[in-house]
């Protein structure tokens, strides 16, 4: 009954606007140097009309369906995992259900921030592990830029997010060797105000007031106390992957490629540097994109793929660090 | 191999109790046309600064007295919710820290008023993939502070109400989940919807306009929705009945969890579970999205219409429109 889970298939979408440190720069009390220095992001990309996290996940899934030779329709499971929903209720997963044209299979929405994509995989992992569907879309979306305070006052958190959708399709793999090989997820809601939006917020009556939105500074916008998420994060990372190699009877040395989430490129510079990992074994791409959240490891590991980077019977390690605080990683055999 | 059983169950409702009297005035109608509209009397209501993780957090703590097991024994939150404490981090974080679990994952899950069985059933999922050995799973709503307290909310505001439900999923040798089905139809989901705050509005998800003509409040048009919840929520019954391998006169109780406890009752009759086999869980105390389902269980285990061995058949739909059952054997 127990087989293992496989990603059978990948894609990504990023919208066309391009926006550099120099475009940011010219709105907000910021510069290339300093956005470069603290984070290593030279550009991230922005819509330019109405389009949420469902679809930009569209593209992806479609994408991602097509290399893995599956009919939407045939999907058991749509999972989306966001922190920028389309609205407020239902999740953005009904909404692709929409996109895509499919009813039916049943669909959730996953909230777990930058380890969402983690979170899903370990999810879908679990479910087609033990017979419960065979075929799982999980596509991590984000639409930051409509919630980000482009004035001086958010400039520490604007310049760090990037719209984008990464998906996957997950299908049972019969060899036990090779797939999804151990997942691992944790949380810690003691810091959870470290990186938040506080507002709209079901324990304030009523949730929404009009003092929420349209000025700089606003309490709608993201708050994050940076320089705590970091210390934390390169500590976390860096645990979880030696819980992940050690549940499996790995060393760091064994890994040929890890995708950390895009949250800093400082930290996964660090991370790679704790685990002793040469940089051609570290996949980065946030000085493109920016910190995408759920969207960062299924779009970083699909340009992998595309460049050549993952070859057959290769030993990845997915990782994640983010709001929550909330980590994970996962170990695949390619 | 093992798999998730239901070793205990809690719930909370906040001490406020509202009634429709009180709900009238503002609402601009009478305490018996908002019955009639919408089958509802009464419902709790959480004060200010309380939000889903508060109301969580007392379901869990009575759940696991019941099941003589601590905070520290949990391997997994999974917490279903659509009226979060804040947009992120994810309820189960706030869940995890106020309980004094250990970092376990705490995964957030959203599909409204089925969400808890989307809940319940990765819960097992994960027991049966041996990933964790005793998953708390939580449903919780604070729908309260979202309600339009001005006459054009009369047909909705009435119909909710606020609080906590969790059931503790253990691993066992016999299944405690014999059958689960899950659904989604996006088909007319603006029927049950709250379109802001949106972040696929560019350039700005939240906006003055949207605000001051009361599009953050949740829209339902609930006369559209009953033919096609009860027919679901029939079709459902025979289904996870099937899958179950039991028929509806095996089962102790039916939980049917719908916005409108009438078209629950006829939906729950229609299945062949006897009227007096049926709970609707808004009954009592108004529709509660994610929680509506733990806390009728824990209330019916706790007035023991039902105990160790007994069946339940646990029936949801909601907005999405996600639906789905499971059949439990406690």
């Amino acid at each position: 009954m127990i087989c293992n889970a496989r990603i059978l298939g990948l894609g990504h979408f990023l919208p066309d606007h391009v926006v550099t440190n120099a475009d940011l720069a010219r709105v907000m009390d910021t510069s290339d140097e300093w956005i470069q220095q603290r984070t290593g992001i030279r550009q991230r990309r922005h819509i330019t009309a109405d389009a949420g996290p469902a679809d930009l996940a569209l593209p992806a899934a479609r994408e991602a369906l097509r290399a893995a030779g599956i009919a939407a329709a045939d999907l058991d499971l749509i999972v989306l995992g966001t922190l920028s929903p389309d609205v407020d209720f239902p999740s953005s997963a009904s909404l692709l259900q929409r996109h895509l044209g499919i009813r039916g299979m049943p669909v959730m929405d996953v909230r777990n921030q930058c380890s969402g994509f983690l979170y899903m995989l370990a999810t879908a992992d679990k479910f087609i592990r033990t017979g419960a569907a065979r075929h799982v879309l999980i596509v991590g979306a984000e639409t930051h830029s409509t919630g980000l305070d482009f004035s001086t006052a958010g400039r520490e958190v604007a310049v760090i997010f990037g719209d984008g959708a990464g998906a996957a399709v997950l299908g049972p793999e019969a060899n036990p060797g090779r797939g999804i090989l151990t997942t691992h997820l944790h949380s810690e809601g003691r810091f959870a105000e470290k990186l938040c939006v506080e507002v709209p917020n079901s324990r304030d009556h009523p949730r929404v007031t009009a003092d929420m939105f349209g000025h700089p500074g606003a309490r709608l916008f993201p708050q994050m106390e940076g320089r705590y998420v970091f210390k934390h994060a390169v500590t976390r990372f860096t645990e979880v992957i030696h819980e992940a190699l050690a549940a499996t009877g790995h060393q760091p040395a064994d890994l040929d490629l890890l995708i950390p989430h895009q949250a800093n490129l400082r930290i996964s510079q660090l991370v790679a540097m704790g685990l002793e990992l040469p940089e051609d074994k570290v996949f980065n791409n946030i000085e493109r994109y920016g910190n995408t959240t759920a969207a960062s490891i299924p779009i970083a590991l699909h340009e992998a793929v595309e460049a050549g980077r993952v070859h057959p019977g290769a030993l990845v390690c997915l990782a994640a660090f983010g709001a929550g605080f909330t980590w994970g990683a996962a170990l695949m055999r390619w | 191999m093992p798999a998730g059983g239901v070793i205990g169950c809690g719930r909370c409702l906040p001490p406020q109790v509202v009634s429709n009297e009180e709900l009238a005035r503002a609402l601009e109608s009478s305490a018996d046309a908002l019955a009639t509209t919408t089958g509802i009397t009464r419902r709790h209501y959480a004060e200010a600064g309380v939000g889903p993780s508060d109301l969580a957090r007392e379901a869990a703590e009575a759940a696991l007295r019941r099941a003589d097991r601590v905070a520290a024994d949990v391997d997994l939150i999974v917490f279903a919710t659509m009226t979060p404490d804040i947009p992120f981090p994810g309820s189960g974080c706030f869940l995890q820290h106020k309980l004094g679990c250990r970092t376990v994952g705490a995964l957030d899950v959203r599909a409204q008023c089925a969400g808890f069985l989307f809940a319940l059933v990765t819960a097992d999922r994960f027991v049966r993939a041996g990933a964790a050995e005793l998953v708390l799973v939580a449903g919780a709503e604070v729908h309260s502070s979202a309600l339009d307290f001005s006459p054009p909310g009369a047909g909705v505001t009435p119909r909710f109400g606020d609080g906590a439900g969790v059931i503790l999923l253990g691993a066992r040798p016999e299944p405690g989940v014999l059958a689960a089905v899950l659904h989604s139809d996006p088909t007319g989901f603006e029927r049950f919807w709250c379109e802001y705050p949106s972040s696929r509005h560019y350039p700005v998800r939240m906006e003055l306009e949207p605000f001051q003509t009361g599009r953050h409040f949740y829209v339902l048009d609930a006369e559209s929705l009953h033919a096609q919840a009860e027919q679901a929520l029939v079709a459902t019954a025979a289904e996870v009945l099937e899958g179950a391998g039991v028929g509806a006169g095996d089962v102790a109780l039916a939980l049917v969890h719908y916005v409108d406890p009438r078209v629950a009752h006829r939906a729950g009759r229609a299945a062949g579970f006897g009227s007096s086999r049926v709970v609707a869980t808004a009954e009592g105390g108004g529709h509660i999205a994610a929680a509506g389902l733990p806390i009728a269980l824990t209330d019916a285990v706790e007035a023991g219409r039902v105990g160790a061995g007994d069946l339940v058949c646990c029936l949801a739909f909601g907005a999405g429109l996600s639906w789905g059952g499971a059949v439990l054997r406690l």
